[in-house]
Formats: C-alpha cells, structure tokens, sequence
C-alpha cells in the first residue's frame, strides 16, 4: 500500500481562496477554456489508463474489467459528453411562450455558481469524480476531496491532476476527518458528497445549496415469471462488483414465493458460470476495502438467521488478512434478520420470499426511498404496477446499475437516499443555477402604465381587467356554461359560403 | 394587533403532519384529475373572496386595493391556474435524449412526488408567496403551508377558508411564531420551501440538514440598480420608484440602492422628484396610493437607518410611529459606507449612490454579497448587454471583464433590463436568488420541479446481453478488449494545443467519389433525366 500524503491544514483555506480569486477573474468565463479542460481530463484517464488501472487493483482489489467499466471508462465517457454538449447546454434557455411576457423576450441564462467542493468515496473513486465534468462544464472552480481510503489512486490523481489541468481552477486535497472538516468549515457555493449529514448540516451555516449521493438498501422484486437465466446473470453480477461496496447495488432480493427455487438454481449455475468452484483464486472478483469493514460485514454475516445449515447457498468464507468474502447468497432470510437492517455494502446477497408482488411493494413502501429499485418481470404491467407504486432514486426494469453509465439519465436519490442529481447535462445544471433575464420596452408602458400611483378607480379597473380575469374553468362538479364559441363559427362560416358571391364581388371591387 | 390569529397548538402540529403523510402514502393525490379539481379549488378560494383579502391586507399593511389585486391576488389565482393549464404536459414522463448507445433501453425521467412538504411564507406578500403551493398540488404532494404570524387578518382568513375549499387531508394551514415554526422544523418533511430572510434561512437550512430534507431558500439581499447617462430618465425614475415603493418598500426584490454616475445624479433625482409628485401629491400620508410598514419593530429598524445616514434627504423622510408610516424617501450622495448600505433597507428608501464610472459600481457588486436581482438602466443595449464601457481594471480579485456584459460580470438571482420587480409576475421565468440570496427557484414550472423527484427509468431487453453480455465474469482477456472498445474509445478530439492529424481517409474517399462522378457524368445525368 502506497502512503497519501495529506494536504495540510493550513493550506486548505489557501487554496479555496486561490481558486475563489481565480473563479472571480473570469478565467473559466471562456467556453474554448473550459473545453480544453474537459479534454484534458479525457487524455489524463486515456494516457494513464494503466496507473490507474493498477492503483485501483492495489486499493480494491479490483479486476482491470470492472475498473474500465465502471470508473475510467464512465469518467472518460463524461468528459467527452460534456466536451460535445457544453455549447448546448450553456445556450440560454427560451421559455415557453406566453402571451403577458413575450413582450419582455424573457430567456434563461446558466450561470456558474462559483467554487465548488466534491467529497467523493472510496468505492468507486473515478466514478464519483464525474460530476466534475459538469463543474468544470457550467464553468465553476472545483476542489475535489479524494477517500483517504484508497490511498493509490488518491495519490495517484493528486500527481496527475497538476500535470492535465489548470491548477488555479481545479485542485485535488487529500486527507482524513480533519482535513474534511476544516473544508466543511469554509464557504463554498456549491458542494456535494457523501457524509450526508455532516455536510448538509455544514453547508446550512453558511447557506450553501448541497447535492448528497447517498446509499441505502437498493431492493430487487423478481416476480415469478421472470426470465429466471436473465435475472440471476445480472443481479449476481450487480451484486458482486467491486465486491458489492456500490451504492446502488441491489441490495437484497424480493421474490415471490413459488419462483424462489427456480431463481436459486439460476443463482447457482451463473455463480459457477462467473467465478467456477473457488472465487478466492478467481480474478473477478474484488476485496473488500478495509478490516473496519470487513469487520463490519463479518458480523452481520455471523449474526444472520439464515447460517443454518443449507441457508447460506453460496459462499459464507472469508479471509481477514486479505480483506476477502467470497460472494455469498443466503436464503430464506427474514425481515428481522441481520442482513436486512442496514445497507449491506458487501458480497452479501439475501434471498426473502413474499406471498406477492403487492407484499413485496409494501415491503418497499414501508422503509426508505431507496437509490435504486429493481423489478424482474416478463410483464410489462407488473413492471408498470411496482413503478407506479413506489419511490426511489430510480427505478429499472429487467437490468440493475446500467444508469450509472448512461450520460443521459439524472443519477440521484429521493430521501435518506440523498438529494439533487449528476451525470451528463444532470451535473452540469447541479453547477450552474438558472438567472432569468428580461427586458421591458418602454412602449409597455402603453399596456402597464396603470401599475403607477396614483391609484384611481379606472386604474383599478384596468388592473382587474389584467390582474384578475374570471376564471374561464367552471368550478369543479358544476357544468361549464353554453360555449357560443363553436355556434359562432358555424353560423358565420355558413354566412361566408351563401354570400360568397357577394363577397367575392366586393373584394373585386 | 386588529384582529387576533388563532395559533396552531403545539401538540397538534405532528398529528398533522402524520395525518397528511398518510393520506398522501394511500395515493389520495395521485390522480391527475384530483390534483386538478384541488387547483382550482384554490383559484375560487381567492376569486369568490377578494374583497375580504383586500380588507385583510389593508388591515395588515395598510395596503391600497389596487397593490393587493396586482401583487398578492393576481399571483396566487395565476399561479393556481397557469398550474391547472399545464398540469398534463408537467406530468408527463420526460424522453431522455436520443443517444445511439443508449436507445433500446428507452431510458425515461419519471415525474415523482417528493412527499409532504413544508412552505413558510413571510409578511410582505402573504398570497403572493404562498404560490408555489400550486406547484406542490399539481406535483402531488400533500402540504402545510405557515403564513406569518406578522399578518393577523390574513393568515386568519386564509386558515378559515382553506378547509371549506381544499381537501383537509392534504393540504393544511397551520399558525403560529417562533415556538411553533420551531416545532414544525423538528419534523421530518420531505421538502421545505421558506421565504424570508437569510438569518432564519440559515436556522431551516440546519433544521432540514438533520432530516436530509431538501430546502429551496428564497431570502433577500440588495438589489442594486444601475442607471447609465444615457437613460430614459422620465421612465427610469418612475419604474424606479414605483418599485421601490409598492408595499411601502417591503419587496424582496425592490431596488434597494441605484448606482449612477456622477454627472447623471442631478438628472434623476429631477426626474424622481417630478414623479414623486405625479404618483403621491403633496402628502403621500392621505395619497391612497402608499402601505405602511408591517410592524413597528421594523418601523424603528428603519427610521433607526436613517436617522445615521450621512445622504441628503431629496424628498420624505418624516415618519408617524403610531402609523407605522414612513413617508417614500429619496436620498442622494449616499457613499458606500453609509448607514443605509450596511443591511437590506426592506422599507421605502431609495438611496442614490454617485460614482466617478460605472466600473466602481460594479467592482462593489462583485465584492458584496450576490442579490436576487440587479437591475440595468440604459438605452444602449451594449451597455445593458456587452458592458462597451467597461474597462479592464486589474485589481484582484474584483476584476471586470472588458467585453464582457454586466451579466457576466455579476452575480445575481435574476436580471432585469429597463424594468423592475415586474419579474415576480412572469410564471415562465425562474423566481430565485443564489448565494446569500438564496437557493432553488418558483413559478410556473419550476414550482412544480421543486416538489417533484425526477426518477430515471428504463428497461433493458434479455437481448441486449448479446452486446452487453461483455460486463459478466468470468473476466477474460477477451471480454476486456470488447469492454475497452465500449467504454474507452480513443479520444476523437486533438489534444489542446496539438492540431488534428491529417485525415487522409476522408480527402482520398473524396477524391475518389469525386473521380467516380467524373468519370460517370453522362450515365448519371441520362439517369437523373426522366
């Protein structure tokens, strides 16, 4: 393990005021500026793809697949997004046209909050980076806090990111709990991040807007008529990525009841498919990130009801030393089980079968909004019916985390899932806020002059007469009065055709 | 007090809370048709009961009719309806945009109600504010809404008719002060939305922080106004000073100071003067046309201001302590040190500061905190729009940008040319400040977005596996190479600085299409001709 070298305390209000100067003299005004940076941040993951691969391998454990998968190539993927959109996206908006304000050709500008602080984890470090592509996008200055726990690819990106971008607008700071607090303690005009909490509380004093990416216990609903070959191939494989330390995961398993062996028996034979009878020798598969955790997951996994015998189907072994659990299905688990109180974050997948679709939807409804919700289901109404009634962050059907790489999908909680939203033009609006700009002619004041004292009867006239028209809906369960509007027209369309003669005579005329 | 407000009690507030977020868990709101019935609703509670809002408002603001209809009424009726209009195409589940990787999922934003949510509103415009309510309802959500204790008669009014038009299991108005918006903050909401100044802003912001709510913050500031020396003064003084006195200056977007230069002082506040007397007569006590202020704590806040003011009082200035009457005050050669620069006056002053150029004016501005909006004067739409007269002045780091417009140069909620306050009205432009000024936006739509949760939704076909299926383990040099040509593509852009290499596949198929319709020129022309 390579040691990080932490920034120091002192250091830390120097460079927010460095880049708060910077931010101020208009550097990143430019959109070719910001451009550059973009691809920059592009060729830094593309020139380095192997460093990164190995540090990421050195901290995690990590197949160089899932790295490229979910960490360079999702990072890369937004650079080059942005780098295509951002003169989309900073066009100002036109607003939908109304009758009472297009006279001040109203329109919406992005304009860049400012410096910005993201907080991102350790569990997928080039991943959580992205949304800097939408700060670097909307034009902001960005102070990027790396997880001192995976202390190669942090110090890693701490060497590159002088070398690639512009060091008066972009910085990376390292360090643990008191590094971050002494961040917190500043003023930033916009931060995200993952302490929940701690950083909104933070953020409140100094009236600071936040966007939290939280976690929570992302359920999967397999109905029984499920694509059972399917289902258990990518929720196996969602699940055990990265040795299952991703947020939106799935968490656990909701079946119903009667299709619970036939998902097991898939479970099974794509367990073997993936990792063949050892996973401990297997290079697909991850470790864990530290002992604290690999604590943490032993125990719960002690505690579970669902150990006894022939509960645990697969895996069950772990290795402290190497920070290692295999990946582990346990069955016929309870809602009061161990496995099932706080988000797991680990190769740990339990199995808990419910009567029906409508228990298992309660079952969501009664806990958290979580990040993300998975529905398996050859039928599209059951599919329709498990959105309709619930709320997550996101909801997927027949597929779990594929979101996470769509540039076009905002990526984000509800709840104690967290709040606000990143990926593509989705970060980008997380960086900027909307400024309306309008202009009023001074011929308006032909229309509006009646606003001005003093006040007379006739100008509270006119005022009612704009102000407070009569409400053309009749209220509701009463019926709308006759509308002439339609007998007008015939009777007058019909006028027109009988004189048309007439008309035409007159018109030559 | 005139009339008396019945506070909410204490206990009661959480079983409110409880009451509503069942209903709103039992899906009560979740018909379309429902949530349109409820907005209309609210259109007719205001319709059918004008003139007792108007007496209320007078009754707590001494509020002439015509600044009630146009500024309270007007907007929340509008709000209600423009809300009742396009309820259909808000609710409809976003397309995300069309991308050649990403098609067959047919990945969908859906429109999600957060929950039950929160809106406390302030004194100044108590229906006004209370608008966003209308996007809550349209969003789906259930909501209790607080209106100040600050306006007796009104918030009275509001909380007898709520229950006679609104369904009482969603939506409920609740009163009280300090004790009960204490209570109700220790309450989990799904979303709040406060109105008022920065200093309580900061203690809902903690209190949501603790529930991981989010909050939408609309506070106050000083919004400036830059009057250029080629401006319309007649229509600059009176849009000028008809928004700094509606409401008797108790506007959050009033302009609170103007920037001008020197050589143009004398011009407006002729031109102001003039108006003064146009709009109030000789005594703007008995005009008709002029509120007083609120309470007579901020009565003495204000006259407090100006007692200090170094500034010469043009016009006003006299004030009645049993009245809450302060008179439109006009003061000139206000330095930016003054008493009336040092918090957001909230009451009728306008303060007049002279500058040698523009670029110091606008130097304040950037070094002060952002307001929610800043108004141009000029007739020139370069100086509104590119800042022609802006020079570059190298003095970090309040640096303006030469060619630059005075948008880009400042930091502001919203941006008004020629016109003031008038943007409260528009429901197709963002309501909010950034900064101290506030976070997140109402009206129209973006109220609706506020109370809304955007969920991502697709649904992925078994056969997309047959490209996809190179994500599963086992992970072999094979599918490593095939990932790598999904996820890590060669950068098709040059880097920074370099050029694009040569392209020489496109010249040579070029020139060889070219060669080919060259060649063939007779066989395509008797081909192309009938």
């Amino acid at each position: 393990m390579s040691s990080l070298e932490y920034t120091s305390l002192e250091e830390i209000p120097k460079i927010r005021e460095h880049l708060r100067a910077s931010f101020r003299a208009g550097k990143a005004l430019d959109v070719v500026y910001r451009k550059e940076q973009l691809l920059q941040l592009a060729y830094l993951i593309q020139d380095n793809t192997e460093r990164l691969q190995d540090a990421l391998y050195q901290d995690l454990g990590r197949p160089k697949h899932e790295s490229n998968l979910f960490d360079l190539g999702v990072l890369l993927g937004e650079c080059l997004y942005a780098y295509k959109h951002i003169e989309r996206w900073l066009k100002p908006q036109s607003v939908p046209f109304n009758i009472n304000w297009s006279a001040f050709s109203p329109r919406v500008y992005k304009q860049a909050k400012g410096t910005v602080l993201i907080i991102t984890p350790f569990n997928f470090p080039l991943y959580c980076l992205a949304p800097i592509t939408g700060a670097i996008a909307a034009g902001c200055s960005v102070v990027v806090k790396l997880s001192e726990l995976t202390p190669s690819t942090s110090s890693l990106l701490a060497e590159l990111f002088p070398k690639y971008l512009d060091p008066d607008m972009y910085r990376v700071v390292n360090g643990g709990i008191d590094e971050n607090m002494k961040l917190l303690e500043l003023q930033w005009d916009h931060s995200g991040g993952k302490v929940g909490k701690i950083v909104a509380t933070a953020a409140a004093k100094h009236l600071t807007p936040v966007t939290l990416e939280l976690g929570g216990k992302c359920p999967a609903i397999v109905d029984e008529n499920a694509d059972f070959e399917v289902a258990a191939k990518r929720l196996l494989w969602g699940k055990m990525v990265n040795a299952g330390q991703t947020c939106a995961a799935p968490d656990y398993i909701l079946v119903v009841k009667g299709a619970e062996a036939k998902l097991i028996e898939a479970l099974k034979k794509q367990h073997s498919n993936f990792y063949g009878t050892n996973p401990h020798t297997s290079s697909s598969f991850s470790r864990i990130i530290s002992h604290g955790h690999w604590d943490r997951l032993s125990d719960v996994l002690k505690k579970t009801k669902g150990k006894l015998p022939g509960q645990i189907i697969t895996g069950g072994d772990r290795v402290r030393e190497e920070k290692y659990i295999a990946p582990t299905i346990v069955q016929n688990v309870t809602a009061y089980d161990s496995l099932m109180q706080d988000e797991i974050f680990g190769p740990i997948f339990p199995i808990v079968s419910v009567p029906s679709i409508d228990t298992a939807v309660k079952y969501v409804n009664d806990h958290d909004h979580p990040l993300a919700l998975y529905v398996f289901s050859k039928d599209a109404k059951v599919r329709g019916h498990v959105r309709k009634y619930t709320n997550s962050g996101a909801v997927v059907e027949n597929d779990v985390m594929m979101h996470g790489s769509m540039p076009a999908l905002p990526f984000g909680g509800v709840g104690p899932s967290g709040y606000g939203s990143h990926k593509g033009q989705h970060s980008f609006n997380t960086f900027v806020y909307q400024r309306p700009l309008l202009y009023s002619p001074n011929w308006l004041d032909l229309l509006l002059s009646i606003r001005f004292p003093p006040y007379t009867d006739a100008t509270l006239k006119k005022i009612n007469g704009v102000a407070l028209p009569t409400i053309p809906y009749p209220r509701p369960g009463e019926k709308g009065g006759i509308s002439w509007q339609w007998p007008l027209l015939v009777v007058s369309a019909a006028l027109i055709i009988y004189k048309q003669d007439a008309i035409r005579r007159a018109l030559n005329v | 007090m005139t009339s008396e407000l019945v506070y909410t009690p204490v206990s009661e507030l959480a079983p409110i809370r409880d009451h509503l977020n069942a209903s709103f868990k039992a899906g009560k709101a979740k018909s379309i048709a429902f949530r349109k019935e409820q907005l209309l609703q609210l259109a007719y509670l205001f319709q059918d009961n004008i003139k007792p809002f108007q007496d209320a408002l007078a009754k707590d603001l001494g509020r002439p009719v015509l600044e009630s209809n146009m500024l309270d009424l007007s907007g929340i009726i509008g709000d209600a309806l423009y809300a009742y209009k396009n309820i259909d195409s808000w609710v409809k589940p976003d397309k995300a945009p069309f991308d050649i990787n990403w098609f067959p999922f047919s990945p969908k934003i859906n429109k999600e109600p957060k929950g039950t949510v929160l809106i406390i509103s302030p004194f100044n415009y108590p229906l006004w504010c209370m608008g966003p309510i209308a996007g809550a309802i349209a969003a789906g959500c259930a909501v209790v809404t607080k209106p100040s204790e600050l306006t007796p008669a009104t918030s009275q009014l509001i909380t007898d008719l709520f229950p006679k038009y609104l369904d009482q299991d969603l939506y409920r108005v609740v009163n009280g002060a300090v004790e009960e918006t204490t209570k109700l903050l220790s309450l989990k909401w799904d979303h709040i939305l406060y109105t008022g100044s920065g200093r309580v802003g900061r203690i809902i912001a903690l209190a949501a922080a603790k529930h991981l709510t989010p909050a939408t913050l609309e506070l106050g500031g000083k919004s400036p106004v830059i009057v250029d020396s080629n401006s319309d003064f007649d229509l600059t003084a009176k849009r000028l000073l008809w928004g700094k006195m509606i409401n008797s200056g108790q506007t959050c977007t009033a302009p609170d100071y103007v920037i001008v230069p020197d050589s143009a002082q004398a011009k407006l506040v002729t031109a102001l003067k003039v108006q003064y007397k146009k709009f109030y007569g000789d005594d703007p006590r008995t005009s008709g046309s002029f509120s007083r202020i609120c309470a007579t704590a901020h009565w003495d806040r204000i006259n407090g201001l100006l007692a200090e003011t170094k500034g010469n009082i043009v016009v006003g200035g006299e004030g009645i302590r049993a009245e809450k009457y302060i008179a439109p005050t006009i003061v000139q050669n206000v330095s930016f040190d003054d008493s009336l620069m040092t918090e957001e006056l909230f009451g009728p002053i306008l303060c007049i500061i002279p500058v040698p150029s523009i670029e110091i004016g606008l130097q304040y501005i950037r070094s002060h905190d952002s307001p929610l909006a800043l108004y141009v004067f000029s007739k020139d739409s370069k100086f509104r729009k590119y800042g022609k007269y802006i020079s570059l002045i190298t003095s970090p780091p309040n640096i303006l940008h030469n060619a630059r417009s005075v948008r880009e140069n400042t930091l502001s909620g919203m941006f008004f040319e020629n016109d003031v306050v008038l943007q409260g009205g528009s429901s197709v432009t963002p309501f909010g400040g950034v900064g101290p000024s506030g976070y997140g936006a109402h009206k129209g739509k973006y109220s609706f977005d506020m109370f809304t949760h955007h969920r991502s939704s697709y649904s992925s076909p078994s056969w997309i596996d047959v490209i996809m299926g190179v994500r599963f383990p086992p992970y072999t040099d094979v599918t490593l190479k095939k990932v790598n040509s999904l996820v890590l593509p060669t950068i098709p852009y040059p880097r920074p600085g370099e050029s694009a290499p040569f392209n020489w596949k496109r010249y040579v198929t070029f020139a060889v299409v070219f060669a080919a319709v060259a060649m063939n020129k007779q066989r395509i022309t008797n081909f192309i001709k009938p």
